[in-house]
């Protein structure tokens, strides 16, 4: 009888010994109940016409972080002098853009020498945030406006002082990171609530993905198809950019190295002479929230971005190839009609489920 | 009996499971895991390296205010040619003056030339390698954190005037050329720029049973700016690209020299 029971009492003192091995070997601090929590995993909920998003195992996304991270991105906390939060110059109801060329609203009061991206899709800005793509990734970039002095001005170790007076972030950086209130921890939740800023539910959108009830109108689809033969070269995809760097013809000298080359483009970042004068392509979704337009906001209307590809394109040894649509020579012909399309269609980009939605506004 | 035997197995299996990972030694020697220190000491070619202290180099007055620089990646190398790769090894060398920032907050002046690394299995070593700055991995992402990385410090650029990433060295002072003064600041940085020292010891060093070894080096700061016309380009920065690619080779292949070992 002992014999026969030999392999039960083997699988006991397995057992056994699996249980003793997990418990000695847990970590020394206990962390209260309440923050023990379990954290929620996240699949963010992709439309069905976009392009699959890549893992981030640096930061992976949790329920619990991205709400962190939405505490933070409206936080006027995260200013030296408590008077900005990101908001403040990522409006949502701007689908996350300022409506301002240039900027002076930061703690200097200086006018900022670039325009407020929107936020838009930023999950796939895998090829470099800000207009040069000067950060690699979203962790990162969130550093610089945080402490540039014209922004927001934050000494980031102030920061975690004054975030962690507060036992609600207290609580929430223990539960989503197991840390304390770090600088680090601060930027990885601000991350993740931006990735979660999907815009892909415009009347495009839902014709695109063939949905019941919609229909876009003869000259919207004429617009459609002006965009996809002439600029889609660069606005290209579903995500209506390329998450490139190109030299759309505003200027004609990058001489001027001043603000460590920050009127050179691309160049200053990976100083070869072929990326003089290159920005990166903004999205055409929600353009018609996102005036005014190009990296320094110079244009106040999208008429006024297309007469300058029509007419006004500058040509230089960087100017992009794809902007040579008139016979060879720089600028893209577009007559008045063609024009009034476009417009038509532009306004069909533009996501207003994006702009009111619940669970990405304050 | 079986059951009886395994009783006895358990606190076998928790001990040799609950190790810590510093704790684990090669089974091959019988000797205990060393510690050592590595030290970089700062001179100025003969002299002794100090902040706002002026010294003279090819003639012109050069007076400092600070030295740092982010050693990395720190690989000793046996007799056998065994490389010993030092987990977490990222560390900040420096020499500074209490700088102010724009809250209340200062950076307090300190000096610090001494690393402390243990846990390196007995052995006889010939050889050290070392990185100045910060790998791309960690380098792209500054919120990833190892060792002493950190963006509190003063040693991130998280400016959008530059790529958001680490400086990797830093020099600033006063350089004084006849009535001629200008403002020196010579910063290194970008993946590019990210270098690797090596240095063979003069004699084998053995490190284990935890007696105290010590390898010094002399960083040679006259060295860093070689090959550059400081006084037309006093300010290196990303912008001053290949400027800023011989003072990165300096570090790499002038700068440090083993002084003595122990």
């Amino acid at each position: 009888m002992d014999r026969l029971n030999a392999p039960k009492h083997f699988i006991s003192m397995l057992c056994l010994v699996v249980v003793l091995v997990v418990s000695s070997c847990k970590k020394e601090e206990t962390t209260p109940v309440e923050n023990a929590a379990v954290l929620h995993p996240v699949k963010l909920d992709l439309p069905g016409n976009f392009p699959p998003l890549a893992d981030n195992p640096d930061n992976p996304l949790t329920k619990e972080g991205i709400a962190l991270g939405k505490l933070l991105f409206y936080d006027v906390r995260l200013s030296g002098s408590n008077r900005l939060s990101c908001a403040s110059c990522h409006r949502p109801e701007l689908a996350f853009s300022d409506g301002v060329a240039l900027s002076h609203i930061g703690e200097s009061g200086n006018t900022l020498p670039r325009h407020s991206p929107a936020l838009i899709n930023v999950a796939w800005m895998n090829n470099g945030l800000f207009w040069d793509g000067g950060s690699t990734n979203l962790e990162s970039q969130a550093f610089g406006p945080l402490s540039n002095e014209d922004e927001m001005h934050q000494n980031l170790l102030e920061l975690e002082y004054k975030l962690g007076q507060v036992p609600d972030y207290v609580k929430r950086f223990q539960q989503v990171f197991k840390s304390g209130i770090k600088s680090a921890a601060i930027v990885k939740a601000i991350a993740q609530f931006e990735r979660t800023l999907i815009s892909g539910n415009s009347r495009y959108d839902r014709y695109i993905r063939k949905e019941a009830g919609n229909r876009l109108s003869e000259m919207e689809l004429q617009g459609l198809a002006l965009v996809n033969s002439k600029c889609r070269g660069c606005h290209a995809g579903e995500l209506f950019t390329d998450n490139s760097f190109h030299n759309n013809g505003l200027d004609v000298d990058f001489s001027d190295a001043k603000l460590e080359g920050l009127f050179q483009g691309r160049y200053r970042i990976s100083y070869q002479l072929a990326d003089l004068g290159k920005f990166k392509t903004p999205t055409l979704r929600n353009v018609t929230l996102t005036a005014p337009y190009m990296h320094d906001g110079r244009f106040a209307t999208l008429d006024r971005v297309l007469t300058h590809y029509e007419n006004e394109v500058k040509v230089t040894a960087t100017t992009d190839q794809l902007l040579y649509q008139q016979n060879g020579k720089a600028g893209i012909s577009l007559s008045t009609m063609e024009k009034k399309a476009i417009m038509a269609f532009l306004a069909c980009l533009t996501d207003s489920s994006f702009t009111q939605n619940k669970s990405l506004i304050k | 009996m079986k059951a009886f035997l395994l009783t006895l197995l358990i606190p076998v299996v928790l001990f040799t499971s609950c190790r810590k990972n510093d704790d684990v030694q090669p089974v091959t020697t019988q000797e205990t895991a060393g510690k050592m220190t590595l030290s970089f000491k700062a001179v100025i070619g003969t002299a002794d390296f100090a902040l706002n202290k002026d010294f003279i180099l090819n003639g012109k007055n050069l007076n400092f205010t600070q030295l740092r620089y982010w050693v990395s990646n720190v690989v000793l190398i046996n007799t056998k040619g065994v490389e010993f790769s030092v987990p977490n090894a990222y560390y900040l060398i420096e020499q500074n003056n209490a700088s102010t920032t724009n809250s209340e907050f200062t950076y307090p002046a300190n000096k610090r030339e001494d690393v402390e690394l243990s846990g390196i299995p007995a052995g006889n070593y010939k050889s050290i390698r070392f990185s100045i700055g910060v790998d791309e991995k960690y380098n792209n992402n500054l919120s990833l954190q190892a060792g002493e990385l950190s963006q509190l410090n003063g040693m991130t650029n998280v400016s959008w005037m530059w790529s958001t990433s680490y400086i990797f060295s830093s020099v600033k002072g006063k350089l004084t050329d006849g009535t001629t003064a200008k403002d020196l600041k010579i910063e290194t940085g970008l993946n590019t720029n990210f270098k690797t020292v090596s240095l063979n010891l003069p004699a084998e060093l053995h490190i284990g049973n935890a007696q105290s070894s010590a390898i010094v080096l002399n960083t040679d700061v006259s060295k860093i700016m070689e090959g550059v016309d400081i006084m037309t380009t006093p300010s290196i920065g990303a912008s001053q690209a290949s400027a800023m690619a011989t003072v990165a080779s300096n570090y790499a292949t002038k700068v440090f020299a083993v002084k003595s070992i122990k």
